[in-house]
């Protein structure tokens, strides 16, 4: 019951750990999750504020080059201005060509800064006046030089009334109208993307803030199971050491009681053999006196012919002598199985001594013995690689004879026999194997075999039962097990298994 | 029938011998081999010892003797008897055959250990067992004679 107790025990505090573990997991995993979650963010996050500070190097870029080209456009307006008044003043084709040049520079850079402002209405429209205004004073210009003589000279003289000029300065001033426009959608678009950039700084802080609380979380997460794991390593030593004591304490109760068994076997057996003593002694008495009853019938017989009726002569010539033989066969099997517990007692309280064996050199020596009979029933023997052992060595001789002489014995009528004998090493335990082809043992009857006075199979062979429960009381006092398969009609093997090295307080016997 | 005689006076054959049963079977068949000596049989170890040691007719006292020795008996062990018999200076050299049940080889050596002459484990082939017995006789009319014959001398030289 206690140890059904301790068993529970442990099994419910080690689910119980177990249970904490898989919940500690869990959030480790969820906490890792985040935090590769937050990494993969923070990447991000940097890669965009790459883009946005290299799309805001293009929109710089963009802007003087619209302020730029707006300053070349005024100056080529300047220009033309400039040329048309010389023109005026001094009437040359020199300043005409300058003007025409001029123009055509204008022209071609106001092109180019509808092609730059595409993107922006309010230019467009800007720039829509500004061709207005440039429509109407390439005409003036263009009058201006191209002839009719009252109209220079008009214009020459008074540059005050000249709408030339106006429309130049109109020209000017919606010249700085744009670039300021377009100034301030530099530093307007400058703001917005120093704020993004700041709402990004932030996130990655952030990020790494999380980053940073994340591990924390994880290694006291980590830190707490490492500990519980202590603990429950403890717990598990203390049932272990708990359990070691009681299997101690069962150990040493199983061998008193064996002991006691061995004892009580020994002590019935030898006081059962006392009567029988007397049952066979005063058989053979009986047996004595009715030979004398015997001789004097005969004498009787041949003195007085016929003074002896049928009953009597039966009962002195058959019903005795029967019933007297059934006594005596009865007594010799009864005195048989009284000697193996005997036997098995003595060998129960045999003091076990283990010692370095050669299997390989012990098993020889076995073969050797059996040799004979094996060649007269033409049975084979092979021996594989036998482990070394360290335990005792006549019972482990005796365990080993038994098994061998099974197997020669039981052979499968009509089939030569084969016997071979490996070994092999499982978990420190030396595990010795003797299979045979012979006429194996039923299902039903596998550990019927090992019980004392029980046989299997056609009762055929001499004996009395005895030697496998021997075999198995041996493997048991050594510490060991034995084990077989076996089917029927196709063979056995029997297994011993063995500790490596066995210490007399190993045994439970 | 014959007597075993050693010297003047007979052998007294003393029987320790608990079961009844056996102790007939004995009697019979140390008759049957033809030994006529008297056989005083005792059913227990007490009182078997004080014979031995202490009775008037007792082989301590009265002549020479051999001791049919069961080892299980109800109230000591033979063994305990067995060594009584061989530390007593009087009954040292009395042959003792101990007759039991046992085959065990320990319990056996160590009744040779303690002095006993013939170790004879009841067999059921009574056959057998009264071959044993028989032979038993003539064995002990061999190994008696000095044995006794020192006891006569000895006893002599008290009379002396």
């Amino acid at each position: 019951m206690r140890a059904m107790g301790i068993a529970c025990a442990m099994q419910a505090s080690s689910l119980s750990s177990l249970g904490r573990d898989d919940r500690t997991n869990r959030q480790i995993s969820l906490l890792l999750a985040i935090g590769f979650v937050g990494l993969a963010g923070a990447t991000g996050t940097a890669y965009l504020v790459q883009r946005v500070s290299e799309g805001n190097s293009q929109l710089v870029a963009h802007t003087l080059n619209v302020q730029a080209a707006l300053a070349a456009f005024n100056s080529a307006n300047e220009r033309a201005e400039t040329a048309r008044r010389g023109y005026l003043l001094a009437a040359r084709d020199e300043f005409k060509a300058r003007m025409a040049e001029a123009q055509q520079q204008r022209e071609g850079l106001l092109g180019r800064i509808e092609e730059l402002t595409r993107d922006n209405p309010r230019q467009q429209e800007r720039l829509h006046d500004l061709r207005q205004i440039v429509a109407e004073l390439d005409a003036l210009q263009d009058q201006s030089v191209t002839g009719i003589v009252g109209v220079r000279e008009a214009l020459a003289t008074d540059f005050g009334t000249d709408r030339a000029v106006v429309l130049t300065r109109a020209v000017r001033d919606k010249i700085r109208e744009m670039i300021m426009a377009e100034q301030d959608l530099l530093v307007q678009r400058q703001d917005q993307q120093a704020t993004t950039i700041f709402r990004f700084n932030l996130l990655l802080v952030l990020t790494a803030l999380l980053v940073v609380a994340l591990s924390a979380t994880t290694l006291t997460l980590i830190r707490r199971n490492l500990a519980d794991l202590r603990a429950s390593r403890g717990e598990l030593r203390q049932l272990n050491d708990e359990l070691e004591d009681l299997v101690d304490l069962r150990t040493e109760a199983l061998r008193r009681a064996n002991a006691e068994i061995q004892r009580f076997a020994y002590i019935v057996s030898h006081d059962l053999r006392a009567p029988l003593v007397n049952i066979m002694g005063f058989t053979a008495e009986l047996e004595t006196a009715r030979e004398a009853i015997h001789r004097f019938a005969a004498r009787l017989e041949i003195d007085h012919p016929g003074t002896i009726d049928k009953d009597t002569r039966l009962a002195i010539e058959e019903d005795l002598p029967e019933a007297i033989g059934f006594i005596r066969s009865s007594t010799r099997k009864m005195d048989r199985l009284i000697n193996s517990i005997l036997k098995l007692s003595r060998e129960g309280r045999r003091t076990l001594t283990p010692e370095p064996i050669d299997l390989a050199a012990m098993v020889r020596g076995i073969l050797d013995t059996v040799r004979h009979r094996a060649d007269e029933t033409g049975t084979s023997f092979s021996v594989g690689p036998l482990p070394a052992v360290v335990t005792d060595r006549l019972a482990l001789e005796q365990i080993l004879s038994n098994l061998i002489e099974n197997a020669l014995k039981y052979l499968e009528p009509g089939r030569p026999g084969e016997i071979h004998v490996t070994g092999a090493e499982l978990a420190g335990r030396t595990v010795v194997s003797v299979r045979d082809n012979g006429r194996g043992i039923a299902a039903k009857d596998h550990e019927r075999v090992f019980e004392l006075f029980r046989r299997s199979g056609a009762q055929d062979q001499p004996g009395e039962g005895i030697g496998l429960a021997h075999v198995r009381a041996l493997a048991h006092r050594l510490g060991g097990t034995v084990t077989v398969e076996s089917a029927l009609g196709e063979g056995s093997t029997f297994h011993l298994s063995l500790p490596h090295v066995w210490q007399p307080g190993d045994s439970h016997a | 029938m014959h007597e075993l005689h050693p010297g003047s006076t007979p052998v007294n054959i003393v029987m320790i011998e608990d079961d009844a049963g056996h102790a007939r079977l004995i009697e019979k068949n140390i008759r049957r081999a033809g030994i006529s000596n008297p056989v005083h049989h005792f059913l227990d170890g007490t009182s078997g010892l004080d014979f031995l040691l202490n009775d008037m007719n007792g082989p301590a006292r009265n002549g020479p003797a051999l001791v049919l020795l069961d080892l299980n008996l109800p109230d000591m062990s033979g063994i305990d008897i067995l060594a009584k018999i061989k530390s007593s200076d009087e009954l040292k050299r009395t042959p003792v055959v101990v007759l039991t049940t046992t085959d065990d080889k320990v319990e056996i050596q160590r009744c040779y250990d303690l002095g006993c002459n013939v170790y004879i484990t009841k067999p059921v082939n009574y056959e057998s067992f009264a071959d044993a017995v028989r032979q038993l006789g003539l064995f002990l009319s061999v190994i008696q004679i000095p044995d006794l014959e020192e006891g006569g001398i000895r006893r002599g030289g008290e009379a002396g």
